[in-house]
């Protein structure tokens, strides 16, 4: 014979399986432990437990020309070295030179030039999918969330991740991706705003000290430091 | 309906020759002949520029352009070329025939449900042709017989149409099919001369006055009927020679060679997830046994990079007896590759996917939407990055390069505070657009970084964006 259940005993029940969903986090557990790419900056990979995750979508929202493409550097350069980087839709043309130099072999940089933003994202998903890409660098301002979606799981089903650029302005609308930065520089000091992150609090303005261009620093230095010393070299005894 | 495509590679002499050449300088008038028909067969563009035709003799060759290069013609190289290209070929096409010495024909319809359409499917098998460095004619077919015609009689068109290619099919001429000459003549004297002319005959008509290998030849051509074909599988063991350009005694000039071998083992074995502890190399003499060098790995590998290192220290002890003309690699025993803890997706050989990916990207996008940016050989700016696959010359590192370069300077209007520079450049003096400019990198209020230069006239621009 069959015992009726209290409803009280039955919500119970859904909720201890909810407990035991591995996807569902609550924010008074610790941060879970996955794989993470360290960018290098220990205030920042500290916030970001580790770093920044292996697959998935992360919108970085900044102005053009403030480093951003620098700051993950290591994780552009370092992991997954036999897979392509895919440069989609960049702001103006990508200099050979500049890759070289930021750790990156030429051989493995494609850039695509899609004529539309529909079309970049086409290209992206394929991109994705096609798991022979470590990383996507998408420049995209008119994106929406159902979009965002999908590239969030073209990217962690297939073990690839996206870099998405936007303006700041672009930030107000929350996506469902990995992970959301927000990048500024204040007082020649580039400040790092984590707007959104899985398995982890919102963290506002971790301070990076962050030289992206050579500098005039060390003349400037030798200029100043040299300016009492008695001129030695070619001066008659 | 089948669909094949038919390769006709009518230089692979000169092709695999100017592979070896172009690492060691600059280009020659070459040509290719044929000792027993004293014909030229092949002739590089510089022999061609110099009036050499394919089908002259040695004599005529020779008078028209003293200096010519004469390479001899092999018909069993040529068929190791191609037998490298179609193993190079197979990771992406299955159904692959190896038709005479110099062709190649690929089935193409039972791949179109992986690659989604025929675009992206061609533009693979054409960009790996072309990167192999092979020259060929081609053409698309329901049938072989019918590809072959097509592409010997340099149609160059991709197409799955059936009236497109009935339409190409009535246009050749008789004497260019595999018919035999008194066939030809016999049709001719009823003033039949194109091949449109006789697809129109009935079968049965033809059946009563010709052989049956006629009618076998003329049904393939219509694509009634499918001849077999025997299909290119590679081979259980590797195993590849490659002939020296010139006789060399020097052993240090054999590590080109061998790296190329090296390279295609690497190929190889990474397509089969395989691994060898044991290769053995064999090189040739005119008169000498072949000395064989067995390099044997501590561990299994199969890059080119461990490998190269043992071979050079075996080489640099190398004595020999007299100057080689060929090497050899072959490579029996192999191992498959041990899980030992690594990620098996993380390491899963993605060439293919690659091949794929950029052939998909074209198809959709178009040609010039995907670019490979490499280094060029200026020190301009504006020079710096090159967007097409070349030859790489000399190229310049520079690590005040900005990320981003507009097409074009702009007027800069924006108030800015100059952090690195000056850097002068100051180039094109000798011819009509000199051009000096000041470059700096100058910071705006919000911390955009941007290079930007003052020209001979003190205007100021910006041109490019640090990342």
């Amino acid at each position: 014979m069959k015992l009726p259940t209290s409803p009280l005993n039955n919500a119970q029940s859904k909720a201890a399986i909810f407990d035991k969903h591995p996807q569902i986090w609550r924010a008074r557990e610790k941060p879970l432990s996955e794989n993470k790419f360290s960018l290098g900056v220990s205030a920042l990979d500290e916030a970001l437990h580790g770093g920044i995750v292996t697959s998935g979508v992360v919108r970085v929202g900044s102005l053009t020309g403030i480093g951003e493409i620098t700051l993950f550097k290591q994780v552009l350069a370092a992991p997954r070295t036999h897979k392509l980087r895919v440069f989609i839709k960049p702001p103006a043309q990508l200099q050979a030179p500049w890759l070289s130099a930021l750790g990156l072999t030429l051989d493995q940089i494609i850039v695509v030039l899609p004529k539309t933003d529909k079309e970049a994202l086409w290209a992206a998903e394929q991109c994705l999918k096609s798991t022979a890409c470590h990383c996507v660098l998408l420049w995209n301002n008119t994106m929406d969330a159902k979009a965002a979606r999908r590239l969030q799981v073209a990217a962690s089903h297939n073990d690839s991740l996206c870099l998405l650029f936007t303006s700041p302005d672009q930030q107000a609308i929350s996506f469902p991706i990995s992970l959301d930065l927000n990048l500024q520089i204040r007082d020649s000091k580039l400040m790092v705003n984590i707007v959104k992150q899985r398995h982890g609090w919102p963290v506002s303005n971790i301070e990076i000290s962050h030289s992206w261009t050579p500098s005039n620093h060390t003349i400037q230095w030798a200029m100043q430091n040299n300016k009492e010393a008695t001129p030695s070299l070619h001066s008659v005894i | 309906m089948m669909l094949w495509a038919y390769f006709y590679c009518y230089q692979l002499t000169l092709d695999s020759y100017k592979k070896v050449e172009s690492a060691t300088g600059s280009e020659v008038p070459t040509v290719v002949y044929h000792e027993k028909a004293n014909q030229i067969l092949q002739a590089n563009t510089l022999a061609i520029n110099e009036g050499i035709e394919c089908g002259h003799g040695l004599a005529q060759a020779a008078a028209l352009c003293p200096q010519v290069h004469i390479l001899e013609y092999n018909r069993d190289a040529e068929k190791e070329t191609l037998l490298s290209l179609a193993n190079r070929l197979y990771p992406l096409a299955s159904d692959i025939v190896i038709d005479s010495h110099n062709a190649i024909a690929i089935r193409l319809d039972n791949l179109l449900q992986y690659y989604g359409n025929l675009e992206a499917l061609w533009r693979v098998l054409f960009d790996e042709i072309t990167i192999a460095g092979i020259h060929f004619y081609f053409s698309t077919a329901w049938g072989v017989e019918a590809a072959r015609l097509l592409a010997k009689n340099k149609t160059n068109k991709c197409t799955d149409k059936k009236e497109t290619i009935t339409l190409l099919l009535s246009g050749c001429r008789l004497e260019q099919t595999e018919l035999d000459a008194k066939t030809i003549a016999t049709l001719a004297k009823v003033g039949v001369r194109q091949i449109g002319q006789l697809l129109k005959l009935p079968v049965h008509e033809l059946g009563q006055r010709f052989s049956n290998d006629t009618i076998r030849y003329l049904t393939a051509l219509r694509g009634e009927t499918f001849p077999q074909y025997v299909l290119f599988r590679p081979s259980i063991s590797f195993q590849q020679t490659k002939t020296l350009s010139f006789e060399v005694e020097n052993t240090q000039h054999l590590l080109p060679s061998i790296k190329a071998l090296l390279q295609s083992l690497e190929h190889y074995l990474r397509a089969r997830n395989l691994l060898s502890s044991s290769i053995l190399f064999q090189v040739h003499f005119r008169e000498e046994e072949p000395l064989p060098i067995e390099v044997n790995g501590a561990m299994p590998f199969a890059t080119q990079k461990d490998w190269l290192v043992l071979v050079e220290l075996k080489v640099e002890t190398l004595l020999l007896p007299e100057p080689a003309i060929a090497v050899s690699l072959t490579c029996q025993q192999f191992e498959p590759i041990e899980n030992d803890g690594n990620d098996f997706f993380s390491h899963r050989f993605t060439t293919v996917a690659q091949k794929q990916l950029i052939g998909r990207l074209k198809a959709k996008l178009g040609d010039g939407s995907t670019l490979h940016p490499k280094a060029g050989d200026s020190h301009t700016f504006e020079g710096m990055t090159v967007n097409h696959i070349e030859e790489t010359s000399p190229s310049y590192a520079s690590d005040i390069t900005p990320a981003f370069l507009f097409c074009e300077p702009m007027p800069l209007h924006l108030s800015t505070r100059i952090c690195f520079g000056p850097i002068r450049i100051q180039t094109e003096w000798w011819s009509n657009n000199p051009s000096k400019k000041d470059y700096f990198i100058a910071e705006t209020s919000h911390g955009v970084r941007l290079l930007v230069f003052k020209d001979a006239k003190a205007h100021w621009w910006t041109q490019g964006l640090y990342s």
